[in-house]
């Protein structure tokens, strides 16, 4: 603490930052929360209901449980593309002697796109008429029956609106590993290899456990970010067909904003907000359990 | 499952030996392996957008029967006028960049301001704050869309930047204390204790030692908040409707026209002029850039 101090300074420093938070975080939760026990559509009275919402989002919608697993489902590809992918080419670019920057630079492009863009782009590649990017390549290698309009098969358009989310943010996550990477000691590594480990022993052993804390942290972000995934599928497919591409956030945006249903669909946003807490705490204690032991 | 199987290959045949040696011999199978699959997995990541960018130039015949991996037939910039005619561009673009500095400044400055009061002043509650900003980290976003949707409403902020300079800010505000406070703790607590002796006040000792101190943590906080505000989507899709304010994201939508028919050459040129301002950033300050980044998350 400064000697210097007083109560005034600490406050002119602390109340606009601590302000503009409230305002634009704290508070809406707080009313999220209470808008979750009303029925409202912003106009008429609105109507307490108490834990009606609740009742008819977890016991009455359908759609409510189709999102919910569509969500998770997403966020598991998303999870696969981007931590898989991340943490492959981080280890495999430490190999590397020459290049690397270039790579990095190269491998971080697509997430300075706009998510708007990225869904242009990919509406294309997926696209059958004229043929896009993926059947064509599909043709080419002898796949030819696997094409298909991947956007608007109910079976595959999950998948496809989720791999463009992995596809974008995989580079952020391989900088964050491998500036953890080559933080490993050298003499670790080296003294592993002089008693015969393998290069797959050197990286679970010695490589991966050094690396745990900021692999954990790369988790809840990529878990949080996946939970919240918005732009793609609503840009792509607007939740469809039917609702075969419909995440929690898609649901809670058309509720509020086509539907006009405030009330519910803040209860969906308490949800998700839920869900995105569990989420953080099962990953802390799954991975730091297995540190522990 | 990569590294899995490739690494076996080589070790078999040659014992064990110092890294030293082994970085002299020839490629070994598993660089080799390594290279091509580095190679193909940079192709997965920059071929789309270079694709993007060819597209831009063929003109729509091309385009609608060609083949997607082929070359342009004939090259054309027909495309880029088509595409400054049908939307407004450069009002945009410089809405986008109206929104990204003015939240940037508040990111910068209320983050700072309040990383030092927590972390540098110190108060009683101070553990308990800090907290309280660090919970925004894993907050999504959509929470905030319907309060501040009928918050704005109430005021009469619906439909000005203000609307999404507010929520972009704030909720970018926790990773910017958290990055200002953790480089506060490096500065030495007896340069502070030399300038209080000095007579220096918490306001100078602000303006005079942490904030010249702090350049580079705000190139960092500036450079990857820019990313994501100037890509910003659902706070501009949600409270912006009237066609003068719309930014980058909400411009390209434009493009989609009537029953949902798309002039796709256009719009491929429109995404190549909108993404051209933060590429070029990005690609003179990509060490930087790729810094910040790194050492943003590591050091939790």
């Amino acid at each position: 603490m400064l000697p210097n101090r007083s109560r005034t300074s600490v406050l002119v420093f602390l109340l606009p930052p601590l302000l503009l938070y409230c305002a634009a975080v704290l508070f809406p939760i707080l009313q999220s929360l209470f808008l979750s026990f009303f029925s409202w559509n912003g106009i008429s009275e609105m109507e307490f209901v108490g834990l009606a919402n609740y009742v008819r989002m977890l016991t009455a919608d359908d759609i409510f449980w189709r999102s919910f697993f569509n969500a998770l489902l997403y966020l598991a590809i998303c999870l696969v593309l981007q931590l898989g992918g991340a943490l492959v080419v981080a280890s495999l670019l430490t190999s590397l002697r020459r290049g690397r920057e270039l790579i990095k630079t190269l491998y971080l492009l697509p997430a300075v796109i706009s998510t708007v863009a990225i869904a242009f782009l990919f509406v294309r590649i997926y696209s059958i008429d004229p043929v896009g990017l993926l059947n064509q390549l599909l043709h080419w290698i002898g796949l030819g029956s696997f094409e298909r309009a991947w956007l608007s098969d109910v079976n595959t358009v999950l998948a496809a609106v989720s791999a463009p989310e992995g596809w974008r943010f995989t580079g952020l996550y391989m900088l964050i590993i491998y500036a953890a990477l080559i933080a490993v000691p050298k003499e670790l590594e080296e003294a592993a290899v002089l008693d015969g480990a393998s290069k797959w022993t050197l990286f679970t052993k010695i490589r991966f456990p050094y690396i745990r804390p900021v692999w954990i942290t790369t988790t809840i972000m990529a878990t949080t970010y996946g939970l919240r995934g918005f732009d793609i599928p609503y840009l792509m497919t607007n939740g469809g067909p039917g609702q075969s591409s419909e995440l929690l956030t898609t649901y809670m945006y058309k509720t509020a904003f086509t539907s006009t249903d405030f009330g519910y669909a803040s209860t969906i946003s308490v949800f998700i907000v839920i869900e995105c807490l569990v989420a953080v705490g099962l990953i802390l204690f799954m991975l730091k359990r297995k540190a522990d032991s | 499952m990569i590294t899995q199987t490739a690494p076996s290959t080589p070790r078999a045949s040659t014992p064990p030996s110092p890294v030293r040696q082994r970085r002299r011999r020839k490629p070994s199978l598993y660089r080799t392996l390594s290279r091509v699959l580095i190679m193909l997995i940079v192709i997965v990541q920059v071929y789309p957008l270079a694709w993007l960018f060819l597209t831009s130039l063929r003109t729509e015949h091309d385009f609608a029967t060609g083949d997607p991996f082929a070359l342009p037939s004939s090259w054309t910039w027909e495309n880029y006028a088509r595409a400054f005619e049908t939307g407004d561009l450069g009002r945009n673009i410089l809405n986008s960049f109206i929104v990204t500095m003015g939240a940037n400044i508040l990111i910068v400055l209320f983050g700072m301001m309040a990383a030092y009061a927590i972390q540098v002043l110190g108060f009683r509650l101070s553990r308990f704050v800090r907290g309280l900003f660090l919970v925004g980290i894993i907050v999504p976003v959509q929470i905030a869309l319907v309060p501040l949707f009928i918050d704005y409403s109430a005021v009469n902020l619906l439909d000005t930047y203000q609307s999404m300079i507010i929520p972009l800010a704030g909720f970018a505000l926790p990773m910017s204390i958290y990055l200002f406070s953790s480089f506060f703790e490096y500065i030495p607590r007896e340069t502070y204790e030399a300038a209080s002796l000095d007579g220096a006040g918490p306001y100078r000792i602000f303006g005079l030692i942490t904030l010249p101190l702090s350049l580079n943590t705000v190139v960092t906080v500036v450079l990857v908040n820019s990313i994501f505000i100037w890509n910003d989507f659902i706070f501009a899709n949600t409270f912006v409707l009237s066609e003068d304010l719309k930014t980058i994201p909400l411009g390209l939508q434009n493009y989609i026209g009537a029953m949902g028919k798309v002039d796709w050459t256009a719009t491929f040129a429109a995404v190549c002029v909108t993404i051209t301002p933060l590429l070029l950033v990005f690609l003179v300050l990509n060490k930087a850039m790729i810094q910040g980044l790194e050492s943003g998350a590591t050091k939790g």
